[in-house]
């Protein structure tokens, strides 16, 4: 019955996110943290961290084997440093260890993990989203308007996640990682989305074509996978959690919502095995929307338990009355 | 808003079944040299099955790689006549009928009358099984020893079949099943159970309930260039007995192909939202 109990909690969740925009899933930081030393020292810590850990085991056709099942990153890292008045969690909420999980997943949050209070944007050095004045504004509309089918996150639509976003820790979400000879394959539980990441070094598709998860071309570096991703639709969003926090102002959103992009977005991913983690690394450039490209850096993927499996996230089918809510469609009949 | 939920629908209804014949016709076309280079210039039967099969580290046969029918399943799974924008074709099934009890054809026909507005697939939703192997787009497999896992073209569908002996968890309803595979010798069958009874068989109606449970035999074979593809359905809610369709799954392959994902949702918001402005 523990499979039951989980996909009712999923299922909760998922109509609670979908219909409750605005409600404070994201325990946000009351004080910004430390940021001016984060940029390289995140960078120099991985570096070190990779080096420390030993060698890992290979695939037979020679990958380093990052194969398995793994869980989001739960320690709820902010995305950025927030820029306005800071959002104060609800009265009688606990923001305490690892708040986000357990207000929504009571199960989640009982692994028992710190919360790490740095931001994941390490470049630039000042923890911000480097956003052009008028992406700035648009931003501020998009998070201002989350009532309007046009603003609304394209996630709550059921869209995919787009990249890095799908990598964000989100609820109910998990990963498996397979490899065969000349591809690494991500299968994301959240909304089923499954990239085949080609490692022969064919050049990417035509510009013609254009790709809601993006055309990911990938190659070893020593230990690390680096996946470059190029081919991005504009409906999705770069990156961003489920929801802002109840009460928050726009600018003191750190989930990174709204952060849109257009169909110059390329992405240049690097997928570190370290132990029992894999450490994530993405550059984000698109000169359209930001004044230079950034990076973000956390550790997005845990061991799961062996006995983990992934459960079909059929999103957009168990939408239907949101759907009906925001666009009169009834999809079901 | 009752304006745009009528012309959204509609637009839906009408747009979805020709889109997806006219993708099958292009598809036809781009698969015609590969199809015929291998269909027709050896007969079948002409190379030993099992012989020469590509296969994995552990000795199974490599079902990695993009394959797609190349058939009308997806229209009707009987034998059926043209009909506009809709092409003809022999049947799949075994024995050219499909077993219904009596009431239950009766609901068929309901189906088939109302099939525009009523096919699950026409509103972007998961295609089921066994749907989702001859919808009109290719689909991507990665073969482990432990897990093998289906990428279809058409609205990101996945689906992950156990080969590690491991058994049906649930109770659950998924629109895509549990599916739970074994080999027996070269043939890989996957038993898949815990389905909903939302989902259709094809674009005429025929359906099922939540009592489906479907096996699915894959035998690669042509040297690793066809997959002799078999399903047998069974649902004592909605057939007398069970009943077996077969098809050939050919291999795509043309130089740097990649599946070029059809997010059906995507589209039906994009329609949405530029009726709105």
């Amino acid at each position: 019955m523990k499979v039951r109990q989980r996909a009712t909690i999923r299922a909760l969740v998922a109509a609670a996110i979908a219909t409750a925009i605005g409600i404070g899933v994201a325990a946000q930081e009351t004080r910004p943290a430390s940021t001016t030393k984060t940029a390289g020292a995140e960078t120099k810590a991985a570096d070190a961290r990779a080096k420390a850990t030993p060698r890992p085991a290979r695939t037979p056709d020679g990958q380093p084997n990052i194969s398995g099942m793994w869980l989001p990153d739960p320690s709820g890292r902010p995305m950025e440093v927030p820029s306005g008045a800071p959002w104060k969690p609800p009265a009688g909420f606990d923001p305490g260890t690892n708040a986000a999980y357990t207000f929504f997943a009571p199960d989640e949050g009982r692994r028992s993990v710190e919360r790490d209070r740095r931001p994941m944007v390490v470049d630039p050095p000042d923890g911000k989203i480097p956003f052009q004045p008028w992406a700035a504004k648009k931003r501020d509309e998009i998070v201002a308007g989350q009532e309007k089918a046009e603003l609304l996150d394209p996630r709550v639509r059921c869209l995919q996640s787009g990249l890095p976003r799908a990598n964000l820790p989100v609820f109910y979400n998990s990963y498996q990682i397979m490899q065969t000879p000349g591809y690494v394959i991500i299968l994301y539980e959240w909304n089923h989305m499954t990239r085949f990441i080609p490692l022969d070094g064919r050049p990417h598709v035509s510009p013609k074509i254009r790709l809601p998860m993006g055309d990911s071309r990938g190659r070893w570096e020593g230990n690390t996978l680096v996946v470059d991703v190029t081919n991005f639709t504009d409906r999705t969003w770069t990156v961003g959690h489920g929801a802002p926090p109840e009460g928050a102002p726009g600018s003191s959103i750190t989930t990174g919502h709204g952060v849109f992009n257009t169909e110059a977005l390329h992405v240049v991913e690097r997928f570190t095995p370290m132990g029992d983690k894999i450490h994530y690394e993405a550059t984000i450039e698109d000169p359209k929307v930001f004044t230079r490209p950034w990076k973000i850096a956390f550790d997005a993927f845990h061991r799961a338990p062996p006995d983990h499996q992934l459960f079909e996230y059929a999103c957009h089918e168990g939408n239907a009355r949101n759907v009906k809510l925001l666009t009169g469609v009834d999809i079901e009949n | 808003m009752p304006a745009m939920k009528e012309s959204a629908l509609t637009r839906l209804a009408r747009f979805r079944p020709r889109g997806l014949f006219l993708l099958f016709a292009s598809a036809t076309l781009a698969l015609a040299a590969g199809w015929g280079a291998i269909g027709g210039a050896q007969a079948p039967g002409a190379r030993a099955a099992g012989s020469g099969l590509p296969r994995t580290a552990d000795g199974k046969p490599n079902l990695g790689g993009i394959w797609q029918v190349m058939n009308t399943a997806h229209v009707n799974l009987e034998p059926h006549s043209a009909e506009a924008g809709m092409p003809g074709g022999i049947g799949v099934v075994e024995g050219d009928e499909i077993p219904y009890r009596p009431e239950a054809r009766a609901r068929r026909q309901q189906n088939y009358e109302k099939r525009a507005q009523l096919d699950p697939v026409g509103k972007c939703f998961l295609p089921g099984v066994p749907r989702a192997t001859y919808m009109p787009f290719p689909f991507q497999i990665a073969q482990t020893a432990s897990h093998i896992a289906i990428a279809y073209e058409f609205a990101h569908t996945g689906r992950i079949i156990y080969t590690d002996g491991t058994p049906h968890p649930g109770p659950l309803d998924f629109w895509m099943g549990d599916s739970r595979g074994k080999w027996e010798g070269d043939t890989l069958v996957v038993d898949s159970t815990h389905f909903n009874d939302r989902t259709w068989f094809d674009m005429a109606g025929n359906y099922h309930s939540d009592a489906l449970h479907v096996v699915e035999r894959y035998t690669l074979t042509d040297g690793g260039r066809r997959i002799d593809y078999q399903a047998t359905i069974e649902d004592p809610k909605v057939f007398t007995r069970p009943w077996t369709i077969r098809m050939p799954i050919y291999k795509r392959v043309e130089t740097n192909l990649q599946l070029v994902d059809y997010d059906c949702v995507d589209f039906f918001w994009s329609d949405y939202l530029r009726q709105k402005k």
